[in-house]
């Protein structure tokens, strides 16, 4: 409550992000996804989930192959879209891409373009995750999918033509938490060795109660509501409370050293940009590197809503100079 | 989560209100007194083809393609292009460059941006300057009219010069440029590109001194203000709205009295000698004596001595800067 009296009113948004809000906001609300909503969210996902693979592969560009690999202990196996360069000659680098999707949702197509573009630039081979999702699946399984995604591309660099000495983790929104527990985890495990971690405005922190977040309430994407549903579906009547691991909401972590360099990108009108803020701060504070940015006017996920917006024709340009630097290093 | 709103965004189906969507969106973008570049990557955006906005009287160019690109492209409009005049009859015209012709959506959203766009210049109109404009103001700063210089297409290191026409802005060309002959204009000096000012105000007073070539109104229809000499100091001191002198009154008289009158003391005035002038009039010598007898008699000096000559030089060129404040 005080927090809340120290809030003023919401920044406003990009004068083009606005606008293609205001389309959006004609089917869908800022706070639509509440936990009986899920289905109906995931239903119109559903036409993305079944592009065949062959889509991916960029007029040739990339050849594309799918496979099934094995999850955590007891756990179904974990299902991979690996998308690698055909011109490389020698081993590339690759992306291991988490999708978002408020951890309810999203498979491993989601975003898979975006990422896809960088992976062309760079010539780079895109491995991209599908981890099982809550409510059904709550913590830990969508972080421990995603880590032993990450483990068997690493275990298969041979085989697969990749360079260990650039593996980037990456992912959005709720792929971004499960990028930066993932990179956690690898600290943690001894596991391996990541040139960076690139958290596209990532969803860190299970408490909801940031300014930005009480600012941004039923407002834009992903507003409060939503991510109470999206926490609540992972944490279930822990969320908020004091045992919440730092796997599952990185904002908890109480060490940030010894991480890979991290990108953080996101808007400043949007719920997530307070814990962002902190988290690359934070990184700073523990002796780490890190590189910040939070675009003006930019509700969340902004350069994909409004991918024409002059903000997501830089956001996506300083992705891809930062990758360009932590990869040549 | 956001992937499958931008799913459907990006298939606006017109059978599906996408009318409505994109009204919505330019409401949304004059709501939020966006810029006209952000109206042409909605319209790019919204028609999934690049998009311009050409305005030829302004210089303004503004292209974007649906990713939010901004290059310009150096691809002429064609003719056939979906376009629409952002107030009609203007200048200002959006168009999506569709080489097959019009999408279903495209007049709809063309319509929209157009209105988008008209809001915004009706906006600015008060505020914007031209970069003409700003150019040829020395109040303001030099880093403002460099910046104006290099949007005219100037090269800051190139003598240019001002031009002033009655009914229309200010031109500023290279000083190796062709001036325009067509129309009646006042060419101020080549100067450096930061001394335009000057060269602004003496085109102006250059303009004071043309006159529209008829038989009312005789005169040069261009003059370069190098040509004017000590009648720029007479220009200075007849101000707009001050009282005509007795000499511009009488020729006023005499100009009432014959339709030949004015261009004959006109020709007279500029002539070599009486002889030429009666060439130039296409009339006979004797002809010309007899209407130059007439005109002294009503202007009361006799204009065929050299110091009435002068006089009716003088005269007709005080007459013209009354007429031309």
């Amino acid at each position: 409550m005080t927090q809340q009296s120290r809030v003023g009113p919401p920044p406003p948004f990009d004068p083009t992000v606005a606008a293609t809000l205001a389309v959006v906001h004609e089917t869908m609300p800022p706070d639509g996804l509440t936990p009986e909503r899920i289905p109906l969210y995931r239903a119109a996902a559903a036409e993305v989930r079944s592009r065949p693979a062959e889509e991916f592969t960029r007029d040739g560009a990339f050849a594309v192959q799918e496979r099934a690999v094995p999850g955590p202990q007891g756990a179904p196996e974990v299902p991979l879209l690996i998308c690698r360069p055909t011109g490389a000659a020698g081993p590339t680098g690759v992306i291991y891409y988490i999708h978002g999707g408020g951890m309810v949702m999203g498979t491993n197509r989601h975003g898979a373009d975006d990422l896809l573009d960088l992976a062309l630039d760079l010539g780079m081979t895109l491995v991209s995750v599908e981890y099982r999702l809550a409510p059904e699946h709550p913590h830990p399984a969508p972080v421990e999918d995603c880590y032993a995604g990450l483990l068997w591309t690493v275990e298969h660099a041979g085989e697969l033509g990749l360079d260990l000495g650039r593996v980037v983790v990456a992912g959005t929104s709720a792929g971004g938490g499960l990028a930066a527990a993932v990179s956690l985890l690898a600290r943690d495990r001894g596991g391996p060795a990541l040139a960076g971690q690139m958290l596209i405005c990532p969803m860190l922190d299970d408490r909801n109660d940031t300014p930005s977040s009480i600012q941004m309430a039923g407002l834009g994407i992903w507003d409060r509501t939503c991510n109470d549903t999206g926490w609540t579906a992972l944490l279930g009547d822990a969320r908020g409370g004091p045992d919440v691991s730092p796997y599952a909401a990185p904002a908890r972590a109480a060490d940030l050293s010894g991480l890979p360099p991290a990108f953080v990108d996101v808007g400043s009108a949007e719920t997530f940009r307070d814990e962002d803020v902190a988290y690359a701060t934070r990184i700073w504070q523990a002796g780490g590197v890190a590189e910040l940015h939070v675009w003006p006017g930019g509700c969340h996920g902004f350069d994909m809503l409004a991918p024409h917006a002059a903000i997501s024709v830089e956001a996506r340009e300083a992705r891809l100079r930062w990758l360009r630097r932590v990869l040549a290093s | 989560m956001v992937r499958e709103l931008v799913g459907r965004l990006t298939a606006l189906d017109p059978q599906a209100g996408a009318a409505v969507q994109v009204i919505a969106y330019f409401d949304a973008l004059v709501a939020q007194r966006a810029g006209l570049e952000a109206i042409v990557r909605g319209a790019a955006f919204l028609a999934r083809c690049p998009a311009r906005l050409v305005d030829d009287e302004r210089r303004l160019r503004v292209r974007a393609t649906p990713d939010g690109s901004t290059s310009d492209s150096p691809e002429p409009a064609a003719p056939h292009w979906p376009a629409e005049e952002i107030v009609p009859g203007g200048p200002a015209r959006v168009l999506l460059e569709r080489p097959s012709g019009p999408a279903e959506l495209d007049r709809m959203i063309l319509e929209r941006a157009a209105a988008a766009a008209r809001t915004v210049l009706e906006r600015t109109r008060t505020r914007v300057r031209e970069p003409a404009e700003i150019l040829l103001d020395a109040r303001t700063s030099e880093n403002e009219r460099l910046w104006a210089a290099r949007r005219l297409g100037l090269n800051p290191d190139e003598p240019a010069r001002a031009i002033a026409f009655p009914d229309r802005p200010p031109l500023v060309r290279p000083a190796q440029a062709d001036v325009p002959q067509d129309r009646r204009a006042g060419v101020g000096p080549a100067v450096n590109v930061l001394d335009l000012p000057s060269s602004w105000e003496a085109a102006r007073t250059a303009l004071r001194l043309t006159a529209e070539g008829t038989e009312q109104d005789p005169g040069p229809r261009v003059l370069h203000a190098g040509e004017l000499g000590p009648l720029a100091v007479l220009a200075a001191h007849i101000h707009p709205g001050a009282p005509a002198d007795p000499d511009t009154r009488a020729l006023d008289r005499a100009a009432a009295s014959a339709p030949w009158m004015l261009r004959t003391l006109d020709t007279v005035a500029a002539a070599s000698s009486l002889r030429a002038a009666a060439t130039a009039l296409t009339v006979h010598h004797s002809t010309l004596q007899t209407r130059l007898a007439q005109a002294s008699r009503l202007l009361g000096w006799d204009v065929r001595t050299p110091a009435g000559r002068l006089r009716l030089h003088l005269a007709l060129i005080a007459r013209r800067l009354h007429r031309n404040p």
